[in-house]
């Protein structure tokens, strides 16, 4: 077999219908006798429901039905955990507190649904929310993460005695005597703040109960409809098999349609389940703000030690992080940000101290970098602070404290979102720190460029921070193949797709196996009717769990299809081979059969099928791996900064990426390329303002400030390929490492073009105006 | 959100005083406002159309006077509520004589908002309350000159 597509940078080939307008939506189905649902939200963040009264709304002509949650009866349930809660540990405290459909007693955050109108069209239902009488008695909001942990704050859950969420620690060696041994210890307070995920297209949801059928279909813009049908069967007491669940394509995913079940997915099929009809609810952009989950918000006190060469002794953070009103997805996050806290280094000593925080706020589950982001700022803002303290070059610093080639499989000693030991199955951080610094022309811009931009009073930056990324977690993933009596190839998986390209890079491992072009691999995916078992599309995985198990499943049709064509052709399975869609003698090419030939053959209609075979060149396989496989690299970038209008612009980029064998570079540069832009948006533009009673002040595009065109620079990508143990593509994964490392590299960056001010960035996302007011009265040293 | 600010009348306190007592002349003097119902003493309730930039709707709310000293200071406290948000606001005014025919009005307030119209309405909230303000302080003027003036001439 030779490799001939994978690795290439092939052209999508599912780009020609989405771009003119063939792919099929959420919002694109339409059923003769759809009805459409509006949810009446709440406008404060926190209140008692004193009472609701929904009878008007049902008598406006056009309303089907109206439902509060006392209408739900028994069907009325706070929502089962995303993610199982952390196993009883000792010292480990977690409270399961989850999303329920309607609000009952009391609201918990800004835009929580009191009510659903079923209607004949939209309007009819948005319009009918005026008519519900509802009754809120206002109460104080615990809205900043510090404040809620306060004895008087007000309480999100009652029947808690605090906010406190969860209380975990983890330890690695023995910090504070390595702090004792150390020649500099620098502590500093880092506030990280929420953002959005902002996908392009919206939540959305047509369920349908057809009861002829007896069968429920649901299409969700979710990025896991095998739990979503598998949650839903449970919820309503369906079969499985009676309930598909279809993720079409999705305009964007980013983390947030990984949470389940938002209240909408429950209610809809509630309400398909009594009334009988196909229901479609659309999210609008302000309900997006307010009630898709958001990320981020962290408050750290860290801490790091070293040696006066450099090395890292320790490292040391008690956190609070803000997981909104419910926790429905665990720890993920916040053990994510402790995972990256030592980054790409050899930490000997680590000590972390983790306070989880209701608020009243939209849930926070992952968004796009997944609490990544926050533990990276954390340890490349300190080893920024330490090499100047230290007067060490901030790239040899990082040197000397890298982990080593040799040292994989790391083992970091505390545990990982899976609660398994954190493992860094293989880097090379040192060639990507290296081939950055080149491409930027790190040295040249040091001792020429920024001195004579500096004397011509330019602030000019230079900024270059390194990152891990932990990818391709577990469970598993399958995949069915099958060779169609045409020749083609149909290939069905689990995961839903987003925009991640993988009709063309799951395609191209399919072709090298089977000898096809990729343009001749059919590939369906997130439709539970198709394949049903698995996880999702979240965690940077697809490239590694589905694709290996695509793989693998590919390895096994071509198994069969071999040794069929052995029996056809009468020749031994060594002698063939496969390519161009036929199989052929080797020496003798023009005896050959083609797939679509030994497809036909290989399910007859006449005959005796030998004992112990399968019809069809067909094989459903799996992969869970072993644990996660790591990616890697080193960001760089050259900022300006106008200290008049405190505007910045990104004169360079640089991201050098090591995700393991690249299925397809062109679509690996892509994901870089999106996740930058939205890491510049996490670093200078989007932030969520919320005031003190918890309502969102920037809930729409006008001002919540999403990076265009203009803001987001060219982004140069370099690669290196340290292939991943523990797969046979040797994949790693891809999709968030691009928004990784941005926060920390446009610190540093700000920092150095501003290095006349003496400034320190320990928050992110800084704005123009928080820039203005950090250099606000600070001496200039000329 | 804080609310402050001060305005001269042409007319004497009393005057003053009597007019932004008066349910009718208050109607006509908040923009957009539909009814106004004094239902008792110090209580008035009525609807008014409010537009915020991208926002508008109709809100019910009850206007109440507490603390009063005639004709010096009262507090003033509005809840309002409808389609696209509530509000909340609560302040003191204050009437000062500036000589025998002129008025100084200043008022202090907090102003708290919640729903669509600060969601998506915030950025103009400030601007679009001040001109609101004055613009109806500008008409309270004009009734005040005219009732004044037709006092003059009756």
């Amino acid at each position: 077999m030779t490799v001939k597509y994978v690795g290439q940078r092939m052209t999508r080939t599912e780009d020609p219908r989405l771009l003119t307008g063939q792919a099929l939506f959420v919002d694109d189905v339409e059923i003769p006798g759809m009805l459409y649902a509006a949810f009446l939200r709440s406008d404060y963040a926190h209140a008692r429901l004193r009472s609701i009264d929904v009878s008007a709304a049902r008598e406006r002509p056009g309303v089907i039905a109206a439902y509060a949650a006392a209408d739900m009866g028994e069907a009325w349930q706070p929502g089962p955990p995303l993610v199982i809660p952390p196993p009883t540990l000792e010292d480990v405290v977690f409270h399961t507190r989850t999303q329920v459909p309607l609000v009952k007693d009391k609201v918990r955050h800004l835009g929580e649904p009191l009510a659903m109108v079923i209607a004949e069209s939209r309007y009819v239902a948005e319009d009918a929310l005026e008519d519900i009488l509802v009754d809120l008695e206002p109460l104080p909001a615990a809205v900043d993460l510090e404040d809620a942990l306060q004895p008087d704050a007000p309480l999100v859950h009652d029947d808690l005695e605090s906010n406190l969420a969860a209380h975990l620690v983890q330890e690695k060696g023995d910090y504070a005597a390595a702090r004792e041994k150390a020649d500099l210890v620098i502590r500093r307070r880092i506030v990280i703040d929420r953002c959005v995920a902002g996908a392009m297209e919206n939540r959305g949801i047509v369920a349908h109960w057809d009861h002829k059928a007896q069968q429920l279909t649901v299409w969700d813009t979710t990025q896991a409809p095998i739990p979503l049908r598998n949650g839903l069967a449970g919820m309503f007491g369906l079969s499985a098999h009676q309930v598909r669940v279809i993720a079409p394509f999705v305009g964007g995913g980013f983390g947030p349609k990984i949470m389940m079940f938002y209240p909408e997915e429950v209610l809809l099929v509630w309400a398909t389940l009594k009334l009988g009809r196909p229901i479609k609810w659309i999210e609008d952009r302000r309900e997006n703000f307010l009630t898709t989950t958001q990320e981020r918000g962290q408050v750290h006190d860290a801490e790091i030690a070293l040696s006066k060469d450099g090395r890292i002794l320790g490292v040391s953070h008690a956190f609070l992080h803000d997981t909104g009103a419910y926790d429905p997805y665990g720890l993920t996050i916040p053990l994510n940000t402790q995972s990256h806290a030592m980054g790409a280094y050899d930490v000997p000593n680590y000590h972390s101290e983790l306070r989880v925080v209701f608020t009243n706020k939209m849930i926070v589950t992952p968004v796009r970098g997944a609490g990544r982001p926050q533990g990276i700022f954390l340890m490349e803002r300190l080893l920024d602070i330490a090499a100047r303290e230290l007067g060490i070059d901030r790239i040899e610093i990082r040197k000397r404290n890298f982990i080593p080639p040799e040292k994989f499989p790391y083992n970091h000693q505390i545990i990982d979102q899976a609660f398994a030991s954190l493992m860094f199955d293989s880097g090379n951080y040192l060639a990507a720190l290296e081939k950055a610094a080149e491409m930027i022309g790190y040295e040249e811009f040091v001792k020429e460029e920024q001195p004579r931009l500096r004397a011509e009073g330019r602030h000019v930056g230079i900024g270059i921070v390194c990152f891990v990324e932990t990818t391709g977690v577990g469970p598993y993933e399958g995949a069915r193949i099958t060779v169609e009596t045409d020749g083609r190839i149909s290939v069905a998986t689990g995961v839903g797709t987003q925009g991640q390209g993988h009709f063309t890079s799951f395609a191209q491992i399919v072709a090298d196996q089977l000898g096809v072009s990729p343009r001749d691999v059919r590939l369906v995916t997130g439709d539970t009717s198709e394949f049903h078992w698995g996880t999702g599309t979240f965690a940077s995985r697809g490239a590694v769990v589905a694709a290996n198990a695509i793989h693998a499943a590919a390895k096994s049709v071509r198994a069969k299809v071999l040794k069929l064509a052995s029996k056809v052709l009468e020749t031994p399975e060594e002698e063939l081979e496969l390519a161009d869609g036929v199989v052929r003698v080797a020496d003798l090419p023009e005896q050959s059969v083609g797939l679509g030939e030994l497809a036909v053959l290989a399910n007859p209609l006449r005959g005796a099928v030998e004992p112990g075979t399968e019809p069809g060149l067909e094989s459903t396989d799996y992969y869970g791996p072993q644990y996660g496989a790591t990616a890697s690299g080193t960001h760089a970038m050259i900022l300006e900064v106008d200290p008049e209008t405190m505007m910045v612009e990104v004169k360079r980029y640089v991201a050098v990426e090591d995700c393991g064998t690249m299925l397809n570079p062109l679509i690996v540069e892509g994901q870089i390329h999106g996740g930058v832009a939205l890491g510049i948006g996490n670093s200078y533009y989007e932030q969520l303002v919320y005031d003190e009673t918890g309502q969102l002040l920037n809930a729409s595009m006008a001002d919540y400030l999403i990076p265009t065109a203009s803001e987001v620079p060219r982004v140069e990508v370099g690669h290196e390929e340290t292939r991943s143990p523990l797969n046979e593509l040797g994949s790693k994964g891809a999709g968030e490492a691009g928004t990784i490392p941005v926060p920390a590299l446009f610190a540093q960056a700000l920092e150095d073009a501003l290095a006349d001010y003496r400034l320190e960035v320990l928050e992110m996302p800084l704005s123009p105006n928080k820039l203005f007011a950090l250099l606000h009265g600070k001496e200039v040293e000329r | 959100m804080r609310l402050s600010g001060d305005y001269v009348f042409d007319g004497p306190r009393e005057d003053v005083w009597e007019l932004m007592r008066d349910p009718e002349v208050l109607a006509t003097a908040l923009p957009g406002t539909q009814s106004l119902t004094r239902v008792s003493e110090n209580e008035y309730t009525g609807a008014m159309h409010v537009r915020v930039g991208p926002v508008s709707g109709v809100f019910s709310g009850r206007v109440l006077i507490s603390d009063e000293v005639p004709p010096e200071s009262y507090t003033l406290t509005v809840e309002g509520k409808g389609g696209p948000a509530f509000v909340k606001a609560t302040g003191s005014v204050r009437l000062t004589e500036q000589g025998a025919d002129r008025t100084l009005l200043e008022y202090e307030g907090e102003f708290q908002a919640g729903g669509r119209l600060v969601s998506v309405g915030q950025r103009l909230l400030d601007s679009v309350s001040k001109s609101m303000i004055r613009q109806g302080l500008d008409k309270l003027n004009d009734a005040l000159r005219q009732r004044l003036a037709a006092r003059e001439e009756g």
